[in-house]
């Protein structure tokens, strides 16, 4: 599969369909995301082009500016033609983020390709293709997930309990907002002193993640960075899953699907958009 | 043992809720005394952070009180609040508050009596449910 | 456009996390956490996350800097060297070489450790070098090698996961060394037993199943306590100690009279949990101890680590995975620091300067004839100096008016100094009393390694150009040595100094860029085949004979304790927030928002006493000094003790700590020293 991926890429490279290709590329003993623009030296790059299981996901929120990697590039070099080698929850990332004016989708160029069931398995993903599926044969999704059963098989205290005892582990490191591609604000509610006390530890129970969970109820597009990101294995995941049920359940809306498809907090009762000028933020 | 008296806290929106309560203190109704109202421009101005907050600092519950649909003051605020309210509901009870905790109601600025009797029926929900368990965390 | 990451070592405590630092078109623009280190596997925490944030500030020195009526100006390289070289030269030929001293740094690389203890010996030709190592875990190095023949943690951090039992005992683990916290809490999910012996109420507590709350400065005795509970119920490693160890006769004569009961009288720990505790960890298939600067920074600081390896060797929990004596290093390379020789009395790899031989090696190599006599440590150095024998003094990195004890006596002494000059990234309070001021690169603009707590030895590489004029610490040192005459430092890039490095020290004997590039290494490491050293003492400890040695400890009061004067115990330490002086956290502006400034912990039941609320201003004093900070009124610390974070230099701890020393690690006791608390009047 990573030869066909590689062989794309260099096509797409050499038509001109694309000036870069952002993908996965080997190096120190591991890989980290990159920016191929085919030759460095004469000697073509794209050799070094993978993908792996640890990093799903490329297009991360930088600090301390808050910005999407994709959108500090695109304003960089407006005109500048990206492809991107994207699973499943890439494109629903990148999907997000053009509703959101984050990014410029029209100048950005999906390269899809299927995750394996094996894969699909591990980050127990329900959608493990994207739309603009290229490479690899599309699997099922998994369905069920036993740490949501759990949960919901346990009463209101016990719930309370386990995340009483789940939440205290926290060390207020943020790194579950830092590696959501969804987390974006300029000013974020988590560093409020208003909303949670700063500077002590655990931070305030469930205040704290509770911003997440709500903030990124209806955006999230389950890639799980935040949960794999935790330093004290927090089940961050369990809750945004559920919720992207919920969102199915109460809306009948699903995040990272269709660019055209309004966030339900943005719409009425009915689901009509709402007149554009109160649409801004949620 | 003294009976449990609850704190409650009402956010009221400023064109109907809180004419309403006005208007049943005006007209001299009867309502139990465990809330505490907290004036907003709009139900869509209260966040869900907001009732969290509440709870975490120890409210036993939350009201929200807005104007009926289609009459929100700002057009679609309280459409807003709607929506918002369904997903806090569901992230409560995720985290095992108990979600009859928050109530969501409209009360328009006639409507003194309801307002009454919506506060009237809260306080003896949470009186059922007693203690908020979350005093216990922060504790 | 130009987008690349490029995998690095976070600069902060000993866990040695990696994460790539983004770079698009040669600015920083984030960090990105890095999935497959064995350690870090993607996680860091908040300092980690925001480490790139200090690089890029506003204040970073971009040109050397002069001093000329008490107002510094730019100056170019060519003059700042010439002018630092002629006057080092100077004082070394009027008033001879120990006349100067020289501070290195556990923030900057091996490379550049390796350097400047050569250029403090090869160059100046005095031994008079050392660093913050002293301050934090020199109590480590000399009280592990007396028991193990190394001082160095035993065990890596991963195998903690599968502890049986883990005794954290003065390390605030999940603030201080965040991932290796994460190894607990894991070792804990999977049925460990977790026991926190610390006089703080700190979080790790919640996760414990015992917390041994002793009264600050007696860890002796709570160790004495727990080794006469195992020896009296016959629970340690018979067979282990036989084989293994010599002394054990010394320690059983000295603690069968720490009975629970008495040790309940010294320590407070009610006989019960004591007793508990020591059966918990002495039944332990593999118990493993974690320490930090909880237990060694003490008068008794040696005695403390030599303790926790008594304990050690007495169940038999060591040389086996997930076991072992776990000093945890605070800063990112105190460990190399150290193994570099920084020291006053070691050349690299722990070589004695008293050595003939090893002096013999180094001085032939370096084409000098070396000096005998052990140098100063840094608390001497200051003492030397405000007497007036230390004339000049280098410091490198590191931020002696706030890290040190009893700063009024630091600043005296560096005041008196006729040159002083200082390399960092930003105008320190120590450089701001400097003559010279050299603009250094800091760990994202130059190549190098780190070795992390777990003596695990990895790359530092560089992602972006140093700002302005500053140039890498090595560069410096290179330039500087010199100009001052030396042809042995003609060095093209950081590898080289490695290469000579692994030529001169067997620990790192089978070290090279070439290796390293592909992963960590833990030493030793001694050939070039060899795949590193996860744990340490495998058949034998590493004392000449091969046997580990038991020491038989009585327990001594810290030096100085509360009276009617100064009726409260001081202790202090660090916050997750923040680093060190705060350097470089404090020009990050999320960990600034999250804790501003410093404050004083105080118990409920004190304030109320002295009705001080909370968020009041309060003067804390001690017979060094005092300073006003806002009180936090807790449950973390116990009646009668306050504790005080020490990275904030407008309210600064180490105004009021007590410079008394341990006699050999020559440790200051950051941990306990009398104050006093009252109550700030508003005017």
């Amino acid at each position: 599969m990573i030869e066909n991926i590689r062989d794309l890429a260099r096509k797409w490279l050499e038509s001109k369909e694309v000036d870069a290709i952002f993908g996965l590329k080997e190096q120190d003993g591991g890989v980290a995301p990159y920016l191929f623009t085919g030759r460095v030296n004469g000697i073509s790059e794209l050799g070094k082009l993978t993908t792996s299981t640890q990093y799903r996901r490329l297009c991360y929120t930088c600090r301390p500016s808050k910005d999407n990697i994709l959108s500090l590039m695109q304003r960089r070099e407006p005109n500048m033609k990206i492809g991107i080698v994207a699973r499943g929850c890439e494109e629903r990332a990148l999907v997000e983020l053009a509703k959101r004016g984050q990014i410029d989708l029209e100048k950005i160029k999906i390269m899809g390709i299927a995750c394996s069931q094996e894969e699909a398995k591990e980050c127990k993903c329900e959608r493990p293709y994207p739309n603009n599926l290229v490479i690899g044969e599309r699997v099922e999704g998994v369905s069920g997930d036993e740490n949501i059963n759990a949960l919901l098989s346990k009463s209101l205290p016990e719930r309370l309990a386990f995340w009483r005892h789940e939440l205290s582990k926290c060390i207020k490191c943020y790194g579950c907002r830092d590696a959501c591609p969804m987390c974006f604000c300029k000013d974020c509610k988590m560093e409020q002193k208003i909303f949670t006390e700063t500077g002590s530890l655990p931070p305030e129970i469930p205040m704290f993640l509770f911003i997440r969970f709500y903030h990124i109820s209806e955006r999230c597009i389950g890639c799980g960075e935040c949960e794999k990101a935790c330093p004290v294995d927090i089940p961050l995941l369990t809750i945004f899953r559920q919720l992207r049920r919920d969102m199915k359940d109460l809306f009948d809306y699903e995040a990272g699907i269709a660019v055209e498809q309004e966030s339900p907090l943005l719409t009425t009762l009915d689901e009509s958009p709402m007149r554009k000028e109160v649409t801004s933020g949620v | 043992m003294a009976e449990f008296e609850p704190k409650i806290l009402a956010f009221c929106c400023n064109w109907c809720s809180y004419a309403g309560a006005d208007l049943a203190g005006v007209s001299r109704l009867q309502y139990p005394p465990n809330i505490r109202i907290i004036r907003v421009m709009c139900s869509g101005r209260v966040e869900p952070e907001f009732v969290v907050k509440a709870l975490s600092l120890r409210a036993d519950g939350v009201l929200i009180l807005g104007c009926h649909i289609g009459d929100c003051h700002y057009i679609y605020g309280n459409h807003r609040t709607k929506k918002r309210m369904a997903i806090l509901e569901r992230i409560l009870g995720y985290l095992g508050i108990d979600p009859a905790r928050v109530r969501l109601e409209w009360v328009s600025a006639s409507e003194g009596a309801r307002f009454a009797e919506v506060v009237r029926q809260f306080t003896e929900e949470i009186k059922k449910l007693g203690p908020n368990p979350l005093k216990e965390v922060r504790a | 456009m130009e987008y690349k990451n490029v995998l690095t070592t976070c600069p902060y405590c000993g866990c040695g996390c990696n994460f790539y630092l983004q770079v698009l078109d040669g600015k920083l623009i984030g960090i990105l956490p890095c999935k497959s280190h064995p350690v870090s596997q993607g996680k860091l925490c908040i300092k980690g996350l925001n480490a790139g944030d200090f690089v890029t500030s506003k204040d970073r020195l971009t040109k050397p800097l002069i001093k000329r009526n008490g107002k510094f100006t730019d100056i170019s390289w060519d003059e700042a060297l010439f002018l630092v070289a002629k006057k080092l030269k100077e004082y070394k030929e009027s008033y001879g070489p120990d006349s100067i001293a020289v501070l290195s740094s556990a923030k900057c690389t091996n490379e550049e450790n390796y350097l400047m203890m050569k250029f403090a010996r090869a160059v100046l030709g005095t031994n008079n070098v050392d660093h913050c190592a002293r301050l934090c875990h020199a109590s480590t190095v000399v009280g592990l090698v007396q028991s193990f023949g190394s001082g160095a943690m035993t065990n890596s951090i991963r195998e903690l996961e599968d502890a049986d039992c883990i005794l954290v005992i003065g390390s605030n683990t999940p603030e201080q060394h965040p991932l290796i916290a994460r190894y607990i809490l894991r070792a804990k999910e999977k049925g460990a037993k977790i026991i926190v012996a610390d006089p703080r109420s700190i979080t790790l507590v919640q996760f414990a199943d015992y917390h041994l709350r002793h009264r600050p400065g007696t860890d002796v005795a709570l160790f004495n306590g727990m080794m006469n509970v195992i020896l009296n119920e016959g629970l340690e490693d018979k067979e282990f100690i036989k084989e293994r160890t010599e002394g054990i006769e010394e320690l059983k004569e000295v603690v069968k009279k720490y009975t629970p009961e008495y040790v309940e009288q010294i320590t407070g720990v009610p006989k019960d949990i004591l007793v508990d505790a020591a059966r918990t960890y002495a039944k332990a298939e593999r118990a493993s101890i974690i320490y930090s600067m909880g237990i060694t920074q003490h008068t008794t600081g040696v005695d403390n680590v030599r303790s926790s390896a008594n304990l050690a060797m007495l169940t038999g929990n060591l040389g086996k995975p997930s076991t072992g004596v776990n000093p945890l290093r605070g800063q990112v390379n105190v460990q190399g620091a150290c193994d570099m020789g920084a020291l006053p009395n070691v050349y690299s790899g722990y070589q004695n300067v008293v050595d003939e031989k090893a002096r013999e090696k180094f001085g032939n190599a370096w084409k000098v004839k070396l000096p005998e006599k052990p140098g100063l440590t840094i608390i001497e150095m200051m003492n030397e100096a405000a007497k007036g024998n230390i004339k000049a003094m280098y410091i490198m990195g590191e931020n002696p008016m706030v890290s040190d004890p009893d700063i009024s006596h630091v600043k005296e002494g560096l005041e008196k100094l006729e040159f002083l000059v200082v390399q960092d990234i930003f105008l320190t309070e120590t450089a701001q009393l400097a003559d010279v001021v050299l603009p250094g690169a800091c760990y994202a603009e130059k190549e190098g390694t780190f070795t992390s707590t777990e003596r695990l030895v990895q790359m530092v590489r560089k992602a972006i150009e140093p700002p302005g004029e500053s140039k890498a610490d090595w560069e410096i040192i290179c330039s500087l040595a010199k100009a001052m005459g030396s042809k042995e430092f003609e060095y093209v890039s950081p590898a080289e100094i490695m290469d000579e490095i692994a030529s001169f020290t067997l620990s790192y004997g089978g070290m090279s860029y070439d290796r390293l590039q592909k992963g960590g290494l833990a030493w030793p490491c001694p050939s070039k085949e060899h795949p590193g050293t996860p744990y340490l003492h495998k058949e034998k400890f590493s004392r000449a004979n091969g046997k580990g040695k038991f020491f038989g400890i009585e327990f001594k009061e810290p030096a100085e304790l509360p009276d009617e004067e100064y009726p409260f115990i001081l202790s202090t330490g660090r916050i997750i927030f923040h680093f060190h002086t705060g350097t470089m956290t404090r020009r990050t502006e999320l960990l600034n928002k999250e804790v501003p400034t410093g404050y004083v912990e105080i118990a409920h039941i004190d304030a109320a006493r002295l009705g001080i609320g909370a968020g009041e201003f309060v003067s804390v004093q001690t017979r060094r000094g005092q300073i006003k900070t806002k009180a936090l009124i807790t449950e973390r610390v116990p009646e009668g003790m306050i504790f005080i974070p020490f990275h904030f230099a407008e309210c600064a701890a180490n105004v009021l700590t007590n410079p008394a020393f341990d006699p050999v690690a020559k440790i200051p006791e950051y941990k306990v020293c009398a104050a006093r608390i009252e109550k700030v009047k508003v005017s």
